[in-house]
Order: structure tokens, then sequence, then C-alpha cells
């Protein structure tokens, strides 16, 4: 017994070698069916697997979920979905679709209907992955192709969900468009999109993508040589997106784009007691639908190519000089710094010298004497060459800095730039060389190397207006479920304190009265009847590439623009509710031109008790009669 | 003396060539997932499947470098404690489990799913080789002797039938009677226990749940319902079929990309293969893997020892069901029950199961000339 294992274990038991050859046996004969079998499907019955691979009737079709609904602060529809009816093939390995396309243009030949196929079925077309051909086509068209099935085989009629913007270009640079998911998109791995999924692409469109898109259901059904639908075999339910409600005001929206009709620029309306948006408009703007049926490339070059860039929101994008609008800040620092007092008084007689250069007043002949006020009011050069040149740049730089300039305000929209506040410091970083004394002089007028965005302009004046706190922009209110249940609710959010004494507030604030209602006051056409208004007007020099100064240079010297006309206002003087930031690119002066506009702005504001119109009153359109593809 | 001896042993007597032939499929088995999870990659927000798969090889690496290193008759010595702790997650499972694809399978260990069932194959070879160890007999074994043995086996059958996982519980009690087989069964137990088999197919019947009842009938006719459970099988032989001889290129076959085969990476990842590189693929990874069993019965016949000699066969008798069973359900010649294909199918309990079971058998081959005390 000793050993028992040897026994069975031994390689020479002619035993246990019996066993081995048997299992041997046993494995070969497994593995010889296992290739005979593979054998009998991949060669004998090959040609029959390969066509009922080829004509395998199940089909995942996938179910767009319906995208979010985006509306005003009063229910007004924003973005909302329309059912696109679109001719889409599905290849087949058969590889006719040259054959399909002539007989179907053959087809609408016959009816005399245009042939947009606005897309060629590629060559390296997937069978069984659908090619959408034409979008959002007629009923004669879907006639065609329902009535010709036979004749089609692999053409069906699909329904697509596609946005439909009501206000169009008014909110096209606000909200963005949709479009299907690039192929940057679906490398770049950021979100889960599939190819042919539909994607936010700027605006709010695209910084809500997550929110707004829902998620796509599917269908297994089972399809006739045709594609018709025989049978649903199972579903799964899409889910639809978020609904946005935003801060936007549509009709202050409305009357913003009015008053820029035909310029290029930018307004942004907030509300000083929260940062709220009320309007955000950028001219020009672009047709946010050429989107939904795939831009053609001559379209989207033109687009792209206009030098007007209407795809930028020169809101949070433009950067602009701030001229004379910079002045609130200018003396802010003055008084804050004991630089000056009210009753510090310069003498301005339209020139001023520092060195070898002369600086102009914008009037010539001067304002004579001037104290703080009158100079605020009529706008004065030469007081604030005074006062810039007794601060430095630096201390100017620290206020602009408290004004929120200089930096990204944090709204809840891409591409926002910061603006440049500049100092000592920042130009040895950015440029190695040191300050010159004369640049102080202008950066004290807002013309030197100073750049901010309406948003920043607009945002700064309205943390002075509501006595000092600096609220972060934001432009959606809150998002919702689909049945109106809140999901999500966005609070303001304090950024900052501007740490002025009290006499500053009402010295300066009496001075911006002064701009817009005394004698004089360089924006007076910005007066309403029902509230008081406060502001500040600005002229600032056009500078297009603000970043090189060489380039500046060459600019100015080629002088084809105008100036920039700006305008900020808030009203009413005493616990304002709004503040506008009005700048017009190559217009003139901010008096003149961007002055009126703010005033139709706060006439549509402030006649907000009165009665809407009728869009307003048209709440938003119940869901249901959306076509459910 | 023989520590030294052992020491020596693991540096000389490492298997190159097994560690080869694993690690080639199981690179096979990583570009097919990659194909298999292709065409639908930009829906799925998770990591990609062959990148996970990659991490299990590792991982899997990783055990077997530890099932190598320490001397299998010490592992032998802790089999039945191994048995108990894989009962115990069994049983964890049964009560904590979660279920998923209708079958409570995955135990949750914080960042990872963990599937016991599948080590629970390994630990009960291991208890087997332990039990027979002790109770060595010349004799062919009695049914009354295989009473106790065969205890062990059913308890964790249970559980894994409950879950229910057919596939796997089902590979336990044909690894037991390969390897009990292999020992020797007297004729007479064997008639009386077979018969005892034929009585319990009521018994496990009645434990099916109905889609597993469904598979087995539709098995017998799968186009009687194309549509239905016969779905699988139908589309996974045209899948296969209509790879043809050359096959359709890689990331080009159109039932793997557009999803007509279900588990595409897991359970029919052969059909995967065999439609996109066709019969010449699918013959060389079928000789590959026939190789590989060839190679394990070899360690067999030379292990040193009885446990040793089980342990191998065990495993010898895990990857071949496995590999039977997996593909003679691609293939449609066996039903659908959800068993990975060892080295090829996504997954990481099977895959660091299947190392360490790799690991076991290089450890058993190293150390056959090591003398017995």
């Amino acid at each position: 017994m000793e050993n028992r294992f040897t026994v069975l274990n031994a390689a020479e038991t002619p035993e246990f070698r019996q066993k081995f050859k048997i299992v041997f046996a046993v494995l070969l004969i497994i593995f010889s069916l296992l290739l005979i079998r593979l054998w009998y499907l991949q060669v004998i019955k090959a040609q029959e697997m390969k066509e009922r691979s080829e004509s395998n009737s199940v089909r995942f079709r996938k179910i767009e979920a319906l995208r979010g609904v985006i509306t005003d602060r009063n229910g007004v529809v924003l973005a909302d979905n329309l059912p696109s009816f679109d001719v889409v093939y599905m290849p087949s390995a058969a590889k006719e679709h040259e054959r399909m396309l002539e007989r179907l243009q053959i087809m609408y030949r016959r009816k005399n209907l245009q042939i947009d196929l606005n897309q060629q079925i590629p060559k390296d077309a997937r069978p069984y992955l659908p090619v959408r051909l034409e979008k959002n086509v007629g009923m004669e068209k879907i006639a065609i192709v329902e009535a010709n099935s036979v004749d089609l085989p692999g053409l069906f009629i699909d329904v697509f969900p596609v946005r439909l913007y009501p206000k169009g270009e008014i909110t096209a640079s606000l909200l963005g468009y949709t479009g299907e998911v690039c192929k940057d998109d679906l490398e770049s791995g950021r979100a889960d999109y599939a190819l042919g999924d539909i994607a936010g692409k700027y605006g709010v469109e695209q910084v809500l993508d997550s929110y707004l898109r829902g998620r796509n259901g599917a269908e297994l059904l089972e399809v006739n040589v045709h594609e018709k639908e025989i049978k649903n075999l199972g579903r799964i339910d899409p889910l639809p997106g978020y609904n946005v409600i935003m801060t936007i005001d549509a009709e202050l929206q409305k009357a913003a784009w009015q008053g820029l009709a035909g310029k290029a620029g930018a307004i942004v309306a907030l509300d000083p007691r929260d940062g709220a948006v009320l309007a955000m408009v950028s001219t020009p703007s672009f047709d946010p639908h050429l989107f939904n049926l795939g831009i053609a490339g001559a379209e989207w070059n033109k687009l792209i190519n206009n030098p007007l860039s209407p795809m930028t929101n020169r809101v949070v994008s433009g950067q602009y000089p701030p001229g004379s609008t910079y002045k609130l800040i200018v003396a802010a620092a003055g008084l804050e710094e004991g630089i000056i007092n009210p009753h510090t008084k310069f003498f301005c007689d339209g020139t001023f010298t520092m060195g070898s250069r002369t600086f102009r007043c914008w009037k010539k002949g001067g304002h004579g004497h001037v104290e703080l006020h009158r100079a605020l009011v009529e706008s004065c050069d030469v007081y604030f060459y005074n006062v810039g040149r007794l601060l430095g740049p630096d201390k100017i730089a620290k206020y602009a800095t408290l004004f929120g300039l200089g930096k990204a305000s944090g709204i809840d929209f891409p591409n926002e730039k910061s603006g440049i506040v500049p100092s000592e410091q920042w130009k040895i970083a950015r440029m190695k060389q040191p300050w010159l004394p004369g640049e102080t002089i202008s950066i004290a007028i807002g013309q030197g190397y100073n750049l901010l965005t309406p948003l920043q302009l607009a945002n700064a004046y309205a943390a002075f207006s509501n006595g000092g706190t600096l609220w972060q922009p934001y432009l959606i209110q809150r998002i919702e479920t689909i049945d109106h249940k809140p999901y999500k609710e966005f609070r303001p959010v304090k950024k900052g304190v501007l740490p002025l004494n009290k006499e500053t507030f009402e010295l300066l604030s009496s001075a911006l009265w002064g701009v817009v209602n005394e004698e004089g006051g360089t924006g007076r056409a910005a007066r309403v009847l029902q509230v008081d208004v406060c502001g500040k007007t600005g002229t600032s020099q056009v500078i297009g590439l603000p970043q090189d100064p060489r380039a500046r240079r060459d600019k100015r010297i080629l002088d084809i623009h105008k100036d920039h006309a700006l305008f900020v206002a808030y009203a009413p003087a005493k616990n304002p509710e709004i503040v506008i930031a009005v700048v017009v690119e190559n217009a003139g002066g901010g008096g003149a031109v961007a002055a009126p506009i703010a005033r139709q702005i706060l006439e549509a504001y402030f006649r907000k008790d009165e009665p809407k119109d009728e869009a307003a009153i048209m709440a938003r359109r119940p869901r249901e009669d959306i076509a459910n593809p | 003396m023989l520590v030294s001896k052992t020491k020596r042993s693991n540096l000389h007597n490492i298997d190159w060539a097994l560690l080869v032939i694993v690690l080639s499929i199981c690179v096979i088995g990583i570009i097919n997932i990659y194909s298999a999870g292709y065409a639908f990659s930009a829906v799925e927000k998770q990591i990609p499947f062959y990148i996970k798969q990659i991490q299990w090889v590792l991982l899997g690496l990783m055990a077997m470098t530890i099932m190598y290193f320490i001397d299998y008759r010490f592992i032998v010595k802790g089999a039945y404690v191994i048995y108990g702790i894989c009962v115990a997650f069994l049983l964890l499972v049964y009560f904590f489990g979660y279920t998923m694809h209708g079958s409570q399978r995955w135990l949750s260990l914080g960042v990872f799913a963990f599937q016991p069932s599948e080590p629970m194959k390994l630990a009960l070879i291991l208890f087997l080789a332990r039990y027979f160890e002790n109770h060595k007999s010349v004799k062919p074994y009695k049914l009354r002797e295989l009473a106790v043995p065969l205890f062990f086996v059913l308890v964790p059958f249970t559980l894994i039938l409950k879950q229910p996982d057919l596939g796997t519980a089902l590979i336990l009690i044909l690894i037991s009677a390969s390897v009990i087989f292999f020992l020797g069964v007297n004729w007479k137990s064997f008639i009386i226990a077979f018969s005892g088999f034929l009585l319990s197919v009521p018994v496990v019947w009645h434990f099916l749940k109905d889609y597993q009842k469904e598979r087995l009938i539709i098995f017998f006719n799968p186009e009687r319902d194309p549509l239905g459970a016969g779905y699988h099988i139908i589309q996974s032989m045209i899948a296969v079929g209509s790879g043809g001889l050359f096959g359709k290129g890689f990331l080009s076959g159109t039932q793997t990309q557009l999803k007509f085969l279900p588990e595409q990476q897991t359970d029919f990842v052969f059909s995967v293969f065999a439609e996109e590189w066709g019969f010449i693929g699918g013959f060389i990874l079928i000789v590959l893997l026939m190789i590989l069993i060839f190679w394990c019965l070899k360690i067999t016949l030379h292990a040193r020892d009885l446990s040793g000699t089980v342990i191998a066969f065990g495993i010898v008798a895990l990857f071949s069901w496995q590999i039977f069973i997996n593909i003679g359900m691609v293939l449609g010649v066996l039903p659908v029950v959800g068993i990975p294909l060892p080295f090829l199918s996504y997954g990481g309990s099977a895959m660091i199961s299947f190392m360490a079971a790799a690991g076991l058998l290089m450890n058993i081959n190293a150390r056959r000339f090591i003398l017995h005390e």
C-alpha cells in the first residue's frame, strides 16, 4: 500500500497510459467535431449564410430623443422641436446605390420637383446603417417615396426632430445651434456621442447639451426587402431632454435686436440685483436653422469668412477699448486714493502736454476749469488725463480689477474673453518693455491697452449701481423635467465687493445721472419718460488686433474704421433694475449712436407693466403636438 | 535541501511554451474584443471593453505568477479553506449579490464586480485533489466512497444553479465527473450514479428558469422561433457561416458590427472571430486551443504525485469543457448556456481564474522533478 499514487501516476504503468490514450482520443474527437462543424458552416453553407446575413431582416433603428425646450423667463419659447420628414436610404450589401438614386431623381423630375439630394450615398456606406439623403421634404416627395416603395428598395421616409428657433437670428448668437456631431466630437470622447447624433454646437445649446439632448431610444424591427417595417420586435423609449428656462426676456432681446438693426455691435442687459442676463444680442447674426438640414459647404464658408464674423457672440467674445466709460473707474480710483476730491479743479484748454506728446480733449477749445461732476457729465478728457497722471497705471488697474475687468466674468457661456487691464507689470510680462508715462494718459480715458467685453462693461456698472456687489452674470434660471418638475435651480453667485465709500457712490451716481439728464451731458439721448436713467458714453478708437501692438499700430495707420460707439446705462437711478451696455462698431460717437439705442431698450423694459404682445401671451406650446418619430 | 531544490526548479522549469500559448490566445482575444466593441464604441460611456480586458490579462498574469511560485502541495494543503471561502462568497452572492441580465451572479467589490462562480471551479478542483490525495485507492472507487466528494460538489452546484447560471453549474458537474472517471469508478457505481442523474433531470428542470427551459427547447429547433430565443443561435450561425473561407476582414463583420450578435464580447466572441477571419482564422484558433489542451495534458502525464495529477487533469477538463460547450453553442450544436471561452471572452473573474489555473499547471510542471519526502 505504500505510495499508491505511484501506482496511479507512474507513466510506465500500462493502465495509466491506457487512460491517457483514451482521454487523448476523446479530446481529438471533440476538437475534430468542432472543426468539422466549422467547415460545414463556413465552407459548405457559406453561400447560404452569406445571403442570409445580407438580407438579415432585423434592424436596430435609433429613435432620436426630443431635445429640451428653451424658454425665456416668461415662458416664451426660444427653441423647440419640429418633425422633419427625411428620405432615408438603408444600404444593403447589394451595392446598387447609384441606381437607386437615379430612379428617385427620375421620379422627382416627372413631377417637376427640385432635386436637392444634399448627400450622395457614401461609397463606403456600411450595410444597414441608414443614410439620410434628403432632409425635411414636402408632402409630394413623401408621397413619391411611399408610393413607389417596390421600385425603391431600401428607401423610406423617417421622421426626425429638428430644432425650431421662433426668434431666429435674434437669439442665434445666444442660443447657438445644433447639428450632427462631427468626427472631432466623436474622437475626443468628451461625451457619449454616437455617429449621427445631434449635439449643441454653440451658445446655450452647447453649454447645456448634456441636459438638453436626452437619451436616444432604439427599436428592433423586422423589415421586408423594401426596408418597410413588418413587425416591431421591441423598443426602448427615448428619454426627452430637460427643459431650460433662461433669465432672458424675449421682448427685451427683440428690442435690443431692433436697436442694432443693420449695424455690427453688441448689447447686453443685466439685472444688477443678481446678475441675471436679461438680453444678449450680437450682430450681425445668422440663421440657426441653416444647420438643421446640414449646411452646404459654400454657405458655411460664407459664414466663417464673413469679416463681421456673425458666428461670434460679441457680448462675451468681442473686446473693445472702453473709451470714456472707463472714466467712472478712474474717478472712483482718484476719490478713493485721495488724489482728488469733489472740488478738485483742473483746467482744460483742449490739450494736455506730457513731455513731447500732446493729448487732446474731444472738445476743441476745452472745458475751462472743471470739477469732477462736470468732468464726468461732459466727459472732459483733460480732467482725467490729470487724474490718470497722478494715479499711475497700477492704481487704475487695481480699481479696474475690483470692477471685474481683466478676467472672465464666469458667465455660463462658451468662448468668454477676459479683456485686458494694463499695468506696469502686465506690460513687462506681455511686451517685455517698461511702462511709458504717456501710456497712463491714454489709459485714463480708456483708450490705451485696455480692452473689455460688453458683458464686463455692463457688469462693472451693475456692481456700481447696486451699491457695490459684483455678481457673476448668469443666463440659466433653472432646468426642468419634461413635466415641469424642477430639476436644477441656479442661484446668483457673488464674485466680489467694490470697497468704495458711500460718498464716492453718491458723488459718482449723481454725475452719471447728470450725463443723461443735465444740460451739456453727453448721454442726453438716453432719457426716457418713465424713470431716471444714469449712464456714461464712450467713443473708442478701433483696435483690430489688440494682442499685438505692431498690428495695432498698422490698423491705426490704415484707419479704415470709424470709432466704436459705447453707452452704458442703468435705471431707475435709485434701486436700479436694469443695466444696459451698448457697443456699436465703427458707428461714431457713443452719445449720438449708442445712447438712443439704450433708450429704446429702456423704454421697452419700463413698458413691461403694460400688456405684452402676443408672443409673450402665447406661452409654451404643449409638447404633444410635436410628432413623436 | 528541498527548499533549495524548489528554488532551482522554479528558475529552470518555467514552462515557456504554455506561457506563450496562453498569451497568444489572450492577444487574439483582445484584438477580437476590440472589433466586437468597435462599431458602437462611441455610444458606450465607459472604458472600452478591450482596454479593460488588457487590464484583466495583466491582473491575470499576477494571479498566474502567485499561483506559480507557491508550491502547489502547499496550496493543496489549504484546499478545503479555499473551497470554504469560495462557497462563502457564493452564499454572499445568494443573499447580497446584484442582478444583471436577470440573474444574480455578481458581487460588488467597490470598484469592480466579481463573479465568485468562476474561482469556484478552480477551488472545486483543488478540493478534489486534496480529497483524493487523502483517500487514495488502488481499486476503482465505489459509490459509497464517492458520496462525500459528491456532496461537496453539489453544494456549489446548487448555489450556482439558483443564481441561475446553468452553464457554470453544469461545468462543475462535468469537471468533477471527468476527474472521478479519470481516477476510476466501479462499473456498478457508475450505473447507479447515471440512473441517479437521469432521475435528477426532472428536479433540475424544476429549478430552471423559464428562459432556460425555453433555450433548451429552442435548441432542438431554433427555426421555430427565429426572433425570440432562437435568435441568438441563428444570428450566431449566420455570422460564422457568412464569414466563409477567408472571413469578412477585421472590423468588417456585418453581423458583429451591426450588433446582430448578442453578448458578442463575452459568450459569442468566437462568432465575431469566425465571421471576420473566416474558416482559416477559426481553424487556426481551434488548433491553438487544441495545442493548449494537449500541452496541459502532457503536464498531467508528468505530474509527480496524485494531487498534482488531479489538479492538472481537472484543469484540462475545465478548459476542454468550456471550449467545447462555448464553441459548440456558437456553432449551433449545443444549447445556449452562458459560459465564457477561456482566455478569449471578455470578463475579469473568468480571465483571472483561467490565468491562475495556467499558473497552477506551470507550478505542477516545474515541480515534477522534486523528490517526494
